[in-house]
């Protein structure tokens, strides 16, 4: 191997390890309500962001509507998402440029439901791209795929969805939401690592 | 790139990978209750030890009051099968120092645990999060400082909502209280992060 070639491993190695960290950033910015932070986890060029049913948003300035509106909401201290990023298989483009991360989510909440406190169980699946600007990592699209939002007590085979949550602003309805028990699953982001298929 | 700098970097991946395994064995040890081999991951130079609100332990003989002495029992306690420690370490964030020898990392923590409970078994979630230092010593990666702050520690059949902390456990032998325990619902920021934003430096 030449330097030329082990340059561009290492520097493949440490794209990887950087878009971790960025995941793993925006969880830690998320369950704290840093909505700002989150916001400039992303590039101006965003393409899009989707979380659940909330429908599409599209380019940065909808993605600053989207988090945008959760900025100062007067919270209660028992509110609270916390959602693990676990699990992640990251694609780097050949190019160095571009990158696709599949993540699981398991989560769980509390939230004001229908006039009461609920603590609810969550699982979801990220597809999300990536793409570096000015040699750092961003988000360029995000979406999050829910799986079940259950109510802690009835579970997700009895309740597997609470409600639905389409967000009025938003730019399209949700393009893939399909929660447990419909079967389905999430494209894969990334070619099978052995067949190549 | 000359070849120190591709030195440097591939030195920085290997230590982010030692470190990231360091903290994911200390799991893997914790529930088979191998409180020995936790007290051999620190650094005979360790800091402290800080969990849920037992309080502070300094130093690595503080390490070993807290796991060896109160957890293991001084090596005379049998746990029962059924008794059980899962703490999962997920989402680890490490950051290396530009000295290559020291490391702070922010993970968070799923388990599920079965113990006593008064005079009885209890199941249990609970949720935490650490802020850990790490020092490299002898060419190996070791904890210097461990910290996990507990965001709630709840029974199975209630949940966080319900009953947020099943009760307090603060251990009569830790060298000062605890630094920053504020289970839910006041446990908003009261981890602080180690790191700045990756874009803003803020």
């Amino acid at each position: 191997m030449n330097l030329e070639e082990l340059e561009r491993q290492v520097t493949y190695l440490e794209d990887i390890q950087e878009i971790e960290n960025l995941q793993k950033m925006y969880g830690y910015y998320f369950d704290n309500a840093m909505f700002p932070e989150v916001i400039d986890l992303f590039s101006e060029n965003t393409e899009s962001v989707e979380i659940t049913d909330h429908g599409v948003f599209r380019g940065k300035a909808a993605a600053v509507k989207m988090y945008g509106g959760m900025v100062g909401m007067k919270r209660p201290g028992w509110m609270f998402f916390e959602v693990m990023q676990s699990q992640g298989v990251i694609t780097v483009a050949p190019d160095g440029q571009t990158a696709r991360g599949r993540w699981y989510t398991p989560s769980f909440e509390c939230r004001p439901f229908g006039g009461t406190k609920k603590q609810t169980w969550q699982f979801g699946v990220y597809d999300n791209e990536y793409i570096k600007e000015n040699g750092r990592w961003y988000f360029k699209k995000l979406h999050w795929n829910l799986t079940y939002w259950t109510s802690y007590e009835a579970g997700f085979l009895k309740l597997p969805r609470l409600s639905d949550t389409p967000f009025p602003h938003a730019d399209a309805p949700a393009t893939a939401y399909h929660p447990y028990p419909s079967g389905y699953h999430v494209p894969y982001s990334f070619r099978h690592p052995v067949t190549g298929q | 790139m000359n070849i120190e700098e591709l030195e440097r970097q591939v030195q920085l991946a290997e230590d982010i990978q030692e470190i990231e395994h360091l903290q994911r064995i200390y799991g893997y040890y914790f529930d088979n209750n191998m409180w020995a081999e936790i007290c051999d991951l620190f650094s005979d130079n360790a800091e402290s030890v800080e969990i849920v609100d037992h309080g502070v332990f300094y130093g690595k003989k503080g390490v070993r009051r807290v796991y060896w002495d109160m957890f293991a029992g001084g090596g005379s306690r049998q746990n029962p099968a059924w008794m059980q420690f899962i703490v999962m370490q997920i989402g680890g964030v490490v950051h290396v120092d530009p000295d290559g020898k020291h490391a702070r990392g922010r993970w968070q923590t799923l388990l599920c645990e079965a113990k006593t409970y008064g005079a009885y078994p209890r199941q249990e979630w609970l949720h935490g999060y650490y802020e850990n230092k790490y020092v490299k010593e002898d060419g190996r990666w070791r904890f210097s400082l461990l910290h996990w702050n507990n965001t709630f520690c709840s029974p199975f059949e209630d949940g966080w909502l319900n009953l947020p902390l099943m009760g307090w456990m603060p251990l009569p032998n830790a060298d000062a209280p605890p630094t920053a325990f504020h289970p839910y619902p006041d446990h908003l920021h009261a981890v602080p992060y180690h790191y700045q934003h990756p874009i803003t430096g803020k």
